[in-house]
């Protein structure tokens, strides 16, 4: 500890390239943080998924809807369960707020309140997740009326709605639109979870009937997927093959896979999403690990004759070793709580900031959090890059003769 | 107190072989005050190096205050400098970030004394040079001959029984060079220091009590 303030004194000699160097180490521990909890939370999500729940969706793309009538059929696949149909509704409430008995007509939609919004056949849909935890009555309530629907508690509380209330949303998706205006719909459920049975359920989302949807629209419409439960999840894959198998010689042929995988699969539509997060993760570090050794080692070469003398004065090679490498970790010390601390506070800022922390909830991120996993990881990266980075010109002191350092004055 | 004993040392460059020290023989006693005189690249400062004891003979031996500096490990070595030996430079090489207290506080970092006591003795060791107005000074703000006199009271600091200088007036104007030898007589002579100190001027040699020439790695009296 009696070499700390000797350590600090030197990081303040140049203190624009200490800053520098710490700010470009803050940089990459907060592109290396904000990353990781994305995959982390992405991971959650992922890990909510039940083995027993299998996706259908179209085999060409899911902006192509299956036919109503396929859901009939995979009913009869040996080791289907349920079959629900689901459509994302893509729903938004107008600028402003319908009061109850409200005519609908404004049509100006409310982006930055968007959150999740589904059209599903409720009975087996709210029987195949049971995560989704509706009150006997209220889910009673639902079924009984056409306009209703349920929306989860923190969807409940960000907008103060409650059983009665009535709101209005109107689809970004063309065909999910009525002529005469915006869907109403009507509060008839207040849904929670047990976040220690189902980790990563989110309930920031409505549910509301499919057949409104069908009917309110007057169109033909097909479904967005069909959610299947099936008995056992170790048949998930003779299962999802023998529903695909049902309509492959059809116009309209099926993709099937598990939950976890459909998610994973929409969550990463751009590509590989872990694979590209770590990459940029990797590169980020690798680069400043290059910019800290060069910082490093032209602040060792400045001090060639300092360390001659610290020498002659009888400190050991591996005390000086230590003090570059602890000015080194002094670094990434600094650099990682910079990092960290910038990456909690753009976290935080994007949950609380209404419209982006609605886009969030929207993919499913409405818990973006730095986790204290995360932090630690980061912060041990940081210490790695500070350690690496001095490592070189720490050896090169350790080895360097004191005549010969004196020589180069 | 320094007895150097048929002492060679040899510097390879590429396939040459260069004899810097050829057989020195050299006794110091206690309390005593050296010049070593002579021209640039007679060897002078390497002969001071090995007794400072930091570079090693080629062959021979050289005993500093009873101990076979040769033959110390690297660490035991550099522990025996601290308790030792005080190095004076030609150009003081003070650290520029610390100040003139936090300069000859360095060497007593390497001991168990408090805070307090180290920092009580490098204001005693900078009263003894006379700069103790000058503590919180650092280096950019003193004269050359105030960092040289800085660099004596950390040379002093952890009380060595040796002092070797090399060629402490170089740098330094006549009236600093004056006041630094001033100080080092009265180190000789009031604290009793052993000094070995390498120079190329004639009067700063007058200063010591005995001076040794050397000439191609030779030691003429």
């Amino acid at each position: 500890m009696k070499f700390l303030p000797f350590i600090f004194k030197h990081l303040r000699r140049n203190w624009i390239r200490t800053a520098s160097t710490v700010l470009a180490m803050a940089v990459c521990i907060f592109l290396f943080c904000t990353l990781q909890s994305v995959l982390a939370e992405v991971n959650t999500l992922l890990e909510a998924s039940s083995g027993t729940r299998l996706v259908t969706r179209h085999a060409v793309s899911l902006v192509f809807n299956v036919p109503l009538p396929y859901a009939e059929r995979v009913k009869t696949v040996p080791g289907v369960k349920r079959v629900a149909v689901t459509s994302w509704f893509g729903g938004n409430l107008l600028a402003k707020k319908e009061a109850a008995g409200g005519d609908g007509s404004e049509s100006t939609t409310d982006w930055s309140n968007f959150f999740p919004n589904l059209a599903v056949d409720a009975e087996p849909y709210f029987a195949i997740y049971p995560e989704f935890q509706v009150p006997p009555d209220q889910f009673q309530a639902f079924m009984q009326d056409m306009q209703g629907c349920v929306i989860g508690r923190k969807l409940a509380d960000k907008f103060g709605w409650k059983v009665g209330d009535r709101f209005f949303l109107e689809s970004f998706i063309p065909p999910y639109r009525k002529r005469d205006g915006p869907f109403e719909f009507v509060v008839q459920g207040v849904f929670d979870t047990d976040l220690a049975k189902y980790p990563g359920t989110d309930t920031n989302i409505m549910f509301f009937h499919y057949k409104y949807l069908r009917e309110g629209t007057g169109r033909q419409l097909g479904a967005g997927t069909l959610t299947v439960e099936i008995d056992d999840p170790e048949q998930a894959g003779r299962v999802s093959k023998a529903i695909d198998a049902l309509f492959e010689n059809s116009d309209a042929q099926t993709r099937t896979e598990t939950e976890q995988a459909f998610r994973a699969g929409f969550i990463s539509m751009a590509g590989n999403l872990a694979l590209l997060l770590n990459g940029i993760g990797l590169a980020v570090s690798f680069t400043i690990l290059l910019v800290t050794a060069n910082t490093m080692s032209m602040a060792v070469r400045e001090r060639r004759t300092e360390i001659a003398v610290l020498k002659t004065l009888g400190f050991s090679s591996a005390t000086v070793m230590g003090l570059i490498v602890a000015e080194a970790l002094l670094l990434g010390v600094l650099g990682g709580a910079l990092g960290i601390g910038g990456s909690q506070a753009i976290m935080w800022a994007l949950t609380n900031t209404p419209g982006i922390s609605d886009a969030l909830a929207g993919i499913g991120l409405s818990e973006l959090n730095l986790k204290p996993f995360v932090a630690a990881l980061g912060f041990a990266v940081a210490l790695f890059l500070g350690l690496a980075a001095g490592f070189v010109p720490a050896w090169s002191a350790y080895r360097s003769r004191i005549t010969d350092m004196l020589r180069t004055v | 107190m320094v007895d150097v004993q048929k002492v060679r040392k040899v510097y390879h460059r590429d396939s040459q072989e260069i004899t810097v020290l050829d057989g020195i023989d050299l006794q110091v006693p206690a309390g005593e005050f050296v010049a070593l005189m002579g021209p640039s690249g007679s060897g002078k400062t390497t002969l001071l190096n090995l007794i400072a004891g930091i570079d090693r003979p080629t062959s021979g031996k050289v005993w500093v205050a009873g101990t076979d500096v040769a033959a110390l490990s690297e660490s035991a070595l550099a522990a025996w400098r601290s308790r030792n030996v005080g190095f004076i430079f030609q150009f003081y090489n003070l650290i520029p970030v610390l100040t003139a207290r936090e300069n000859v506080e360095l060497p007593l970092l390497l001991t168990h004394l408090s805070k307090r006591e180290r920092r009580d003795r490098a204001l005693t060791a900078l009263k003894v040079v006379g700069l103790e107005d000058r503590a919180t000074h650092y280096p950019r703000q003193l004269s050359g001959g105030q960092e040289q006199r800085v660099a004596i009271a950390r040379a002093i600091v952890a009380d060595p029984k040796v002092l070797v200088a090399d060629e402490p007036t170089g740098d330094l104007d006549a009236r600093s060079a004056e006041e630094i030898l001033g100080l080092m007589e009265t180190l000789n002579r009031d604290f009793n220091k052993t000094i070995v100190m390498v120079t190329h001027d004639p009067r700063a040699a007058q200063k010591a009590h005995t001076q040794h020439h050397l000439e191609k790695g030779v030691l003429k009296q």
